[in-house]
């Protein structure tokens, strides 16, 4: 009996091994690499040794605007996006669950953007936003004015709010259904007791499905924030084909530039690092919260 | 009395309200859907018509074809399949397979490897692409297929997802199996991996769906244009200074009708993907 589970655990180890190979090679690896790169200067392509340069890529960072420039564009991007997103993907979803009709077809129409991929969004978006685009037209009608052109890609503003509109547009509908699901998931019980006990449908709304719905709040608020600190696609796209960078160079794009167009490896190691540790302190605080926040019934 | 003419006041509002917004969410894919099938100059006219009586095929020829006649389009489509295919191939066998390791076995250290591998939830690959880069050019896995598949192959979430389907799958089934004199791997591959389908096609889905979708990854990895992948060509595409409106607009409706087809077909894996990935918890 004891050499079977023995053979078991030997079983279990070997279903596990090409995992945790995996992760090691292609997450650990990288990322200690990363870590040991932010203290060298490394070019690209140069043969040359990496030389060790201390804290020195570190210090250029903070005393470089092109590096605060990213980071103010980044959490511009961020607050402006995922704030939006939380507020009105709980909106939709509530009312949508109010629906008794046509519910699944909200669900459908709302989430359909996310289907698109990052590209093809930007690619839509990209025409709409041309002087003559269905952007402008749109704008042209809310405020009754005629023809004006709100120069989406070349106006520093418009163009933010042009990559917050994409994103917003492309995400609004998946954590709709994110919310739709916490919403189901209580129980109706708990509403026939409150609406029993007198509470009108505001009531019930802001005591019981608010209060109940927090840890998915919190849960949507942290993973929008930070799917929204990685954003990439927009800001590169609407780049190449001839958006000003600087208002939109959030710090993946500024990562890529650096090593790539740059070749400067040590010094986009260091910026990789800055990110890894603003991404890692938000994913400690969503472990911390989908831990602790556990609602039972 | 008054209370009822309220409510349904209110209830019409919020109709008007829902069905306004998807008026707005569902407009940019009506115009990408129309604006394929028209000229350009009916594209860039001012209000956009939304129904043009031409039926302008070319824009889907001119997109294939490219601005350079090499039919590049029709190439990074396929790199398209072949690279997302194979990845998801590769990750829903490695996902379940990892999973049900560490929801059907006890061997030393198996809490601290499932934390190890949720904690690798915690590295954006943003953060780690330039290193990762610089390794896959190491192994000599840059331009190629190999380079863009091998370091997606898996990841926590897929791992944790199984394993928490595996983890209430009924043990009398596996020792039936084991007296019956089935393999440790016979068991995974005959047993286990058949009766996880529902997990797997949501894995499936979303693993497809995320390659279909790369743009950064293949960015650093490929050189070769042979070796797009769509999101390059269509980002190249639309940069170049030739390229018709229509066309673009073509280009876009061809990368998505893979997924689109797959959504209508399956789209409450798609939901329930989304829906998982909120309920995550150990």
């Amino acid at each position: 009996m004891k050499s079977l589970e023995k053979k078991k655990a030997v079983w279990g180890f070997i279903f596990v091994l090409p995992a945790i190979l995996f992760f090691i090679i292609f997450n650990f690896y990288p990322m200690s690499y990363a870590f040991w790169f932010s203290f060298f200067k490394k070019n690209l392509i140069s043969l040359r040794p990496p030389k060790f340069v201390g804290f020195q890529n570190y210090i250029y960072l903070f005393q470089s605007d092109s590096f605060w420039n990213s980071v103010k564009a980044t959490g511009i991007f961020a607050l402006g996006t995922f704030v939006p997103i939380v507020i009105f993907s709980l909106l939709f979803a509530v009312l949508i669950s109010s629906r008794k009709r046509f519910q699944k077809f909200l669900q459908l129409a709302y989430y359909s953007p996310a289907v698109l991929s990052s590209v093809v969004a930007a690619t839509i978006w990209f025409l709409m936003f041309q002087p003559y685009g269905l952007a402008n037209q749109f704008l042209n009608f809310i405020f009754n004015t005629n023809n004006i052109d709100y120069k989406w890609l070349s106006n520093e503003k418009m163009l933010i709010l042009a990559t917050i509109i994409v994103y917003f547009w492309k995400y609004v509908g998946y954590y709709t259904i994110i919310f739709i699901a916490g919403i189901a998931s209580i129980p109706k019980s708990v509403h026939e007791a409150a609406i029993i006990d007198g509470a009108n449908k505001w009531q019930d709304f802001w005591y019981i499905t608010l209060p109940l719905l927090k840890p998915t709040t919190l849960l949507v608020s942290v993973m929008s924030m930070i799917q929204t600190l990685r954003t990439f696609s927009t800001q590169y796209f609407f780049v190449q084909s001839g958006a000003p960078i600087k208002p939109i160079e959030v710090i993946t794009l500024n990562i890529y530039n650096t090593a790539i167009r740059d070749m400067r490896i040590g010094r986009a190691s260091a910026m990789s690092i800055i990110l890894l540790l603003i991404i890692m302190f938000f994913t400690f605080i969503q472990f911390k919260i989908s831990k602790s926040d556990e609602i039972s019934y | 009395m008054k209370k009822i003419g309220f409510s349904i006041i209110i209830d019409i509002f919020i109709w008007f309200f829902l069905i306004g917004f998807a008026i707005i969410v569902l407009a940019p894919l009506l115009f990408m859907f129309t604006a394929s099938i028209m000229p350009a100059e009916e594209i860039m006219k001012v209000p956009y018509p939304w129904i043009s009586n031409t039926f302008h095929w070319q824009n889907f020829w001119k997109a294939l074809k490219g601005n350079d006649g090499n039919f590049l389009f029709v190439r990074t489509i396929i790199n398209s399949f072949i690279v997302a295919s194979l990845t998801t191939l590769g990750t829903i066998f490695l996902s379940s397979m990892a999973g049900y390791g560490l929801a059907k076995f006890r061997f030393k250290g198996r809490m601290l490897v499932l934390m190890l591998i949720l904690s690798t939830m915690m590295i954006p690959f943003e953060a780690i692409m330039i290193p990762l880069y610089l390794i896959v050019t190491k192994m000599g896995l840059q331009d190629s297929y190999a380079g863009l598949i091998v370091p997606l192959l898996l990841n926590a979430f897929g791992i944790f997802m199984m394993r928490q389907y595996l983890i209430t799958f009924p043990e009398e089934l596996l020792d039936a199996a084991r007296i019956d004199g089935a393999t440790e791997f016979g068991i995974f591959w005959k047993v286990i991996f058949p009766n996880s389908l529902p997990a797997i096609t949501t894995l499936a889905i979303l693993t497809f769906r995320a390659q279909w979708d790369n743009l950064i990854w293949p960015l650093l990895v490929v050189q070769t244009p042979e070796k797009k992948t769509i999101p390059l060509f269509i980002i190249q595409f639309a940069s170049e200074k030739y390229t018709d409106e229509g066309a673009l607009m073509a280009a876009a409706v061809i990368a998505s009708i893979p997924m689109l087809i797959l959504f209508f077909k399956l789209s409450k894996y798609f939901l329930s993907g989304a829906e998982l990935f909120a309920a995550r918890k150990d």
